[in-house]
């Protein structure tokens, strides 16, 4: 059986830096994604995700389990969004990178295009979605946090999270049922 | 898990974008960061906040508080030592009327030999007697061996009268009183000493 991540956070502020590493395993991808899709570029998202762990390595003598440990990391992480969403506009990108990396796995050509546009095009309606909805959305697909844990990660009402699911979930369909 | 606002294909079409990872340099710095800390500095990098953050001040206050009590009551200890402790043991038969006992560099007037005696009892019970106070003891050999010096020198003059040796007694006598102005000489050696 596993522990659990509040106990591998715990064992490691009292010194053990296994439990770290096996803690940033099981977290890495999913908080790097989401930094990723929140900022739209990599080399600023390397370095807030950087940010982030380091809050947490700081942070590691005033942790205690009240909630789990997902929704206490992408706290970490949304505060960190949202001073850099403070400090910058973002631009919406227009092409997408990862469009191209996923839609390849088609064989006929024309199929191939159809999907690489049909991605491209939700690739760009996530990032058009509205910071809330999107961050909202990322957190419920990549942390798999409920409506009630993104409510206490970004401090709004759950009602008004769920909202904003809603609104993303609706607005994502659209970009495929369109297609 | 599964929230009213789920959608399968959207969620399929979301993975679809691809399932990027930090690089692997990056997790290196991150992890070998976190190792450091873990080994190098047990304490919390982070300045203390919340509710926290009044414990450093309030035990900073506390340690200032506790040392200036330490020392305000080592000084009271020290205080009452220093005044219990007597400027001299005044000797029991001085004039009690006398001005020179505010003059510090006089000698002390000497105690004839009988009280000489009833002082180094004082003195025996003194050191005997438990609760005695311990200041006295170590400020009385000086006064005795100035009474004793004063109580040997009318011996001597007793014995110049003894020796008819009168005009050299006279002298040493009134020498003596110049040199104690304040000491009582007891009747019994009065009448030894003085020129009858």
């Amino acid at each position: 059986m596993e522990a659990p991540d509040e106990a591998l956070m715990l064992a490691y502020g009292g010194g053990d830096a296994g439990a770290f590493e096996i803690l940033y395993a099981r977290h890495r991808g999913a908080l790097f994604r989401f930094v990723l899709r929140g900022v739209k570029q990599r080399a600023l998202a390397e370095e807030l995700y950087q940010e982030i762990w380091m809050r947490v390595i700081e942070a590691r003598h005033g942790y205690s389990p009240t909630a789990r440990f997902t929704t206490w990391l992408y706290t970490i992480a949304h505060h960190r969004l949202v001073d850099h969403w403070r400090r910058r506009e973002l631009a919406v990108a227009a092409d997408s990178d990862v469009a191209e990396l996923s839609a390849g796995a088609a064989s006929d050509p024309a199929r191939q295009a159809e999907a690489r546009e049909s991605l491209a095009r939700f690739a760009r309606a996530l990032e058009a979605l509205p910071h809330a909805q999107r961050e909202a959305f990322l957190l419920h697909e990549e942390a798999g946090l409920t409506a009630m844990e993104i409510a206490a990660v970004t401090g709004s009402e759950t009602e008004a999270v769920k909202s904003r699911l809603r609104y993303a979930v609706a607005k994502l369909k659209a970009a495929i049922d369109h297609g | 898990m599964a929230e009213p606002e789920d959608d399968l294909e959207v969620s399929r079409r979301y993975r679809e974008l691809g399932r990027e990872e930090p690089p692997s340099a990056l997790d290196a710095r991150i992890v070998a960061e976190a190792r450091c800390a873990a080994e190098t500095h047990p304490a919390s990098l982070v300045a203390p906040t919340g509710r926290r953050r009044w414990y450093f001040p309030v035990a900073a206050a506390a340690v200032i508080v506790l040392a200036v009590a330490v020392t305000v009551q080592l000084e009271r200890e020290q205080r009452p030592d220093a005044e219990a402790a007597p400027p001299s043991a005044p000797a029991p038969e001085l004039n009690k009327d006398s001005q020179t006992a505010a003059r510090p560099a006089e000698p002390k007037a000497p105690a004839p030999a009988a009280d000489m005696a009833e002082m180094r009892a004082d003195r025996q019970e003194a050191g005997s007697a438990a609760g005695a106070p311990a200041a006295r003891a170590p400020m009385q050999p000086r006064n005795l061996s100035s009474a004793e010096s004063a109580a040997r020198e009318l011996e001597r003059i007793a014995r110049l009268r003894t020796e008819g040796k009168h005009d050299e007694a006279d002298r040493a006598l009134a020498e003596f009183r110049k040199r104690y102005p304040n000491y009582r000489i007891p009747q019994e050696m009065l009448k030894r000493v003085e020129r009858r």
